[in-house]
């Protein structure tokens, strides 16, 4: 039956807003998938937008990612914007084996979408501890730091010091708002990653176990597929305003 | 006109043979040479910029903001499947949130004015302000470099 190229058949206009069946030919789930992701889609852009009016806000001292992201695992050398060019790469990548585990599902071939599904799970991971190191070094800042004025409780007030790193309040790189919005947007998408990895997971476990061959269709795989197309789109805007610009 | 309720299923509607897969399995490997070449080719240009003076120019912001809405077209139309949507669930996808991120520009960039020109950060960050204005004394006036930069210039001096 899944051998019957269906995906032609062609539900006469009028009829389709009868009633009775989806003028948008159009599962349930799949429809409040994309809802949802406009929705989504909306939170990032207005979190983009503001990022944005900051950025243009503080331009003079808004600091350069070239200037910022510069390490690479296991390479002494200084090669900007390399490792996040390969996170890119990690993600898009794993976006592909996502759509083929989709194309797989779509011709009921289990064994398509169990490969494609596990190096989608592994993309994923690799890219939430990329992200993990990236944050890393940039909590952590360089050896040299700058000279910024901290608040000393103690004291009562700020005194002009070196400072390492970044958090919330005070960084080595710039304003305090570059720090923030960085800790915030990727790790909002990176929330998005993680829980997309786990959500991929339980799918695919469901994949071995051969629910959804019972179920005649792998309709599943593409509503995550959805999600997880979802998160490297976000990530192809996130990797253009915070590394490129 | 009589109601009919044997159309199969939405779900496996979708399903398909063989030869259509083989057909969009070789458009989704296009698709993805497509977006890695643009990648490769925005890291190329951006490792450039800095050394050619074109960092911060309009036209590389265009650029990099016109490749990156190409990309995004891409996921969603090919990875995302828009593309072979019914056209009412495009419009009723994509209409309304690019009407509101247009929007939501527009008012940033009308309504942002205030703040809009670069410089005026004294006003809102006073001591951050005299921070930055310590260490470009530091290096010379700082002429010609940005003081948010500075770490990286400071482990020549």
């Amino acid at each position: 039956m899944a051998h019957t190229a269906e995906h032609s058949l062609e539900i006469d206009t009028k009829e389709a807003w009868n009633g009775g069946v989806s003028p948008f030919k159009i599962s349930y789930g799949k429809m409040m998938m994309w809802f949802f992701l406009i929705s989504d889609a909306l939170t990032f852009g207005g979190l983009l937008v503001s990022y944005g009016f900051i950025r243009h806000k503080y331009a003079e001292v808004w600091p350069k990612a070239e200037n910022v992201f510069t390490h690479f695992p296991f390479v002494e050398q200084h090669l900007p914007l390399a490792y996040v060019g390969l996170m890119t790469f990690i993600l898009i990548m794993s976006s592909v084996t996502m759509v083929l585990a989709v194309e797989a599902g779509k011709r009921m071939d289990r064994r398509g979408v169990t490969i494609w599904m596990f190096w989608t799970i592994v993309g994923g991971l690799a890219f939430v501890l990329s992200q993990c190191w990236e944050w890393f070094h940039f909590i952590v800042g360089t050896e040299t730091g700058a000279m910024r004025n901290i608040w000393h409780p103690e004291l009562n007030k700020y005194v002009l010091e070196n400072w390492t790193g970044a958090n919330m309040r005070y960084n080595e790189y710039g304003v305090p708002q570059f720090a923030n919005y960085f800790f915030f947007i990727t790790g909002f998408h990176g929330t998005h990653v993680f829980s997309g990895v786990v959500i991929n997971f339980v799918i695919f476990l469901n994949v071995l176990r051969g629910t959804y061959e019972r179920r005649g269709h792998y309709e599943m795989i593409e509503k995550v597929g959805l999600y997880w197309h979802f998160v490297d789109l976000v990530w192809v805007f996130v990797f253009t305003f915070f590394y490129l610009l | 006109m009589e109601f009919q309720d044997n159309y199969p299923s939405y779900e496996t509607m979708y399903n398909h043979d063989d030869n259509y897969g083989k057909k969009a399995r070789r458009t989704l490997w296009n698709v993805f040479w497509v977006m890695l070449a643009i990648t490769v080719f925005e890291l190329v240009i951006g490792f450039m910029a800095p050394s050619k003076g074109w960092s911060g120019s309009t036209w590389l912001k265009v650029l990099f903001i016109g490749l990156t809405i190409a990309k995004a077209a891409a996921i969603v139309w090919w990875f995302m499947h828009l593309g072979h949507e019914v056209k009412f669930l495009k419009y009723i996808i994509l209409m309304p949130y690019i009407v509101f991120m247009l929007y939501t520009i527009f008012i940033i960039l009308t309504e942002g004015t205030y703040s809009g020109t670069s410089g005026k950060f004294t006003q809102s960050d006073p001591i951050f302000a005299k921070q930055q204005l310590e260490l470009k004394n530091k290096h010379h006036g700082g002429a010609g470099h940005e003081a948010g930069a500075a770490h990286g210039e400071e482990a020549h001096h």
